[in-house]
């Protein structure tokens, strides 16, 4: 029984087939970078959210017309699939301020693509109070824009049964990370990878449908993946391909948990239902994502202390909680080439792991498997060190 | 360069041979295999145990387990000197740098993908300049006031050494720079791992003498050297090798073997 992990490896190998079908059942697609876009409201007025990725096996040939060379890889790649015509069937785009880039990314994919519905929405870097509500008005304003675009009404009660939805979505997934918890695992770092990567390429319900499957074939299996010495943690900004996953697996280690934007992070705590459910939502995506593109600020301690150690153990804790949950040994940091802002993460985190005697080596991606064997050494080594 | 060191259960070396790599990594790894058990005299089947280590550790079809450089290395050294905590590697293609701490392995550092810094660059500079690559150590000691070269890339210092040539700069001096430029820069990618004595530095560049005092300099302090500094890694690999007999046997398992052959192999032929 493995139909459901079969399925969602299809759909990791063929993303859009899937998305052209429901568009020829006339849905509407909307394609949206990163985590940060609110997806409720695109389910709740019956639009499908499809993530918008790039595919490190196509060579960058068209967005070198339009992005610098220094612009991330990940991004130039996704423009690249953009203006090959890959992403045709999306009827629009919903972009938010992740990083500087992504801002750029927003209008040039406008400009050039020319879709029917584009929305850039301002995202706050900041958690206070203040930013919160200001968020919530940018809310409003994206709203606006739906209704506009749809012609029609979102309403508090869609709003909370997308909401509903999408809560279970991020539960069914924390209960299949939580499979990754035994030793060996039940479920690969690169095949649980697939199934995040078809939940990004489906409207919610259908991704909860095969979730569901998938958690059902996992649960019964027995030793599917070996026991290695090596339980890893891989924390970084965008893996949206197996073959890092594959390559660590393959040199002697278990990828047991992630930190990334692309794995639990979109998924570790629920929206909250508030009476306005914009409250919840503002909360939930500005708030509850650690991502090192919003400023959380110290939360000071009783003696009211504001020293390095204080400011690493409240930005990182959380970190140390799924060290401990998944028992991983080892931090993989695998940066991107050009990628600013996990990059200025990496010297504090590395220091915060240290001080916990966690082992962790810093890898830089160039999204390219070609560059992958010679990282293949220091991943053999860094398991030889923990080992 | 492939290089193979047999060793006794004394850990006596009994047999070494390094040779050039080619494009056939399998085809040359039998054919030093061969030489070393000529130099032993002991029959291939008498070997314990086989540890394949370097960039080609995963193309010896005959060798029981691979185990990374940067290990293998640490091991090599530690038999050698001790008394060594942090260790500098600069082979053919790639500068590590590896801190230890009884007797292992505990951290490291690696260069990036470009080659500059490395063996390599050397050879591309020895090529420039018309030199033999194993002169410029003796060359570099000539030099009365070493010239300042980029260290960042190994075409660009190549463009520098020729504009220095045609500014009169004498060779010596060029090659004192060159030499400054791989050691500032291995050094500074060593400080990542905190520098702390005993500092071995070892791979085939450890035999370029001016390399070595260019190294002294940056460090601040005597670093050592092993006498042939090109086996280092094959000799950690013999001796994690004899470890791995060891501990199965003490707990008294089978040794865990690969289905060995020593057949002419060919790195394009389809297994």
């Amino acid at each position: 029984m493995t139909e459901g992990l079969s399925r969602a490896k299809e759909i990791y190998q063929n993303r859009d087939q899937r998305a052209r079908e429901l568009k020829n059942d006339g849905k509407k697609l909307i394609g949206y970078l990163d985590i940060y876009p609110v997806l409720e409201m695109l389910t709740a007025l019956d639009l499908v959210p499809y993530r918008i990725l790039g595919d490190m096996n196509e060579p960058i040939t068209e967005a070198d017309s339009c992005l610098p060379t220094v612009v991330c890889p990940f991004l130039r790649s996704s423009m690249d699939l953009g203006l090959k015509g890959k992403y045709d069937f999306l009827e629009g785009a919903l972009f938010a301020h992740t990083c500087e880039v992504a801002e750029k990314m927003a209008h040039i994919w406008r400009i050039y693509l020319e879709p029917s519905y584009v929305h850039f929405l301002d995202t706050p870097h900041t958690t206070h109070a203040a930013a919160q509500k200001h968020f919530k008005e940018l809310l409003k304003d994206l709203q606006k824009t739906l209704e506009d675009f749809t012609g029609k009404k979102l309403t508090a009660e869609k709003l909370k049964t997308a909401i509903k939805a999408h809560n279970q979505q991020r539960a069914l997934m924390r209960e299949l990370y939580d499979l990754r918890k035994s030793d060996p695992p039940l479920i690969s770092g690169a095949e649980n990878l697939q199934v995040n990567l078809a939940m990004v390429s489906l409207p919610v319900e259908e991704g909860n449908e095969l979730l569901t499957q998938v958690i059902g074939e996992v649960k019964q299996r027995k030793n599917n993946t070996p026991k290695q010495p090596a339980r890893l943690l891989v924390w970084g900004s965008i893996i949206d391909n197996t073959a890092l996953f594959d390559m660590i697996e393959n040199a002697g280690a278990n990828v047991v948990m992630d930190d990334t934007s692309m794995g639990y992070r979109a998924y570790s705590t629920d929206v909250k239902l508030t009476g306005d459910p914009l409250d919840g939502l503002a909360y939930h995506y500005l708030v509850d994502f650690k991502s090192p593109r919003t400023f959380r600020e110290t939360v000071l301690s009783a003696d009211k202390r504001k020293d390095y150690m204080t400011d690493l153990e409240s930005r990182f804790s959380y970190m140390k909680e799924y060290i401990e949950a998944w028992n991983a040994n080892g931090v993989i940091l695998a940066g991107l080439r050009y990628c600013d802002t996990h990059g200025y993460e990496v010297p504090d985190l590395t220091h915060y792991l240290n001080s916990i005697n966690l082992p962790n080596i810093y890898l830089e991606l160039d999204y390219s498997k070609a560059t992958l064997a010679q990282l293949r050494t220091r991943v053999q080594a860094f398991i030889e060190v923990i080992g | 360069m492939t290089k193979v060191v047999i060793i006794d259960e004394d850990e006596v070396v009994r047999a070494r041979v390094e040779s050039h790599t080619g494009a056939e990594h399998r085809r040359l790894a039998n054919k030093v295999m061969e030489q070393a058990l000529g130099q032993t005299g002991i029959p291939f089947d008498e070997i314990a145990y086989i540890v394949a280590t370097g960039y080609g550790r995963i193309n010896i079809p005959f060798a029981d387990r691979q185990i990374t450089e940067l290990t293998c290395h640490a091991r090599g050294l530690v038999s050698l000197f001790p008394s060594v905590r942090t260790a500098l590697d600069i082979g053919g293609q790639d500068a590590k740098g590896l801190k230890i701490k009884d007797g292992k392995l505990v951290n490291f550092v690696m260069n990036d993908k470009c080659a500059a810094g490395t063996g390599r660059f050397l050879e591309v500079i020895a090529d420039t300049l018309g030199l033999k690559l194993d002169d410029l150590g003796s060359i570099s000691l000539k030099s009365q006031k070493k010239v300042n070269i980029s260290n960042t890339c190994t075409i660009f210092a190549q463009q520098e050494v020729v504009s220095r040539i045609s500014e009169g700069v004498t060779i010596e001096d060029i090659v004192a720079g060159i030499h400054h430029a791989i050691a500032s820069r291995a050094v500074g990618m060593l400080k990542r791992l905190k520098i702390e004595p005993d500092v071995a530095f070892t791979g085939g560049v450890a035999k370029n003498i001016g390399v070595v005092k260019a190294i002294k300099e940056e460090v601040g302090y005597e670093i050592l050297v092993p006498e042939d500094p090109l086996i280092s890694g094959a000799l950690g690999a013999a001796l994690m090798g004899k470890e791995i007999v060891l501990k199965a046997m003490a707990k008294g398992e089978a040794i865990k073997k690969a289905e060995r052959r020593l057949v002419e192999a060919s790195f394009f032929e389809q297994e």
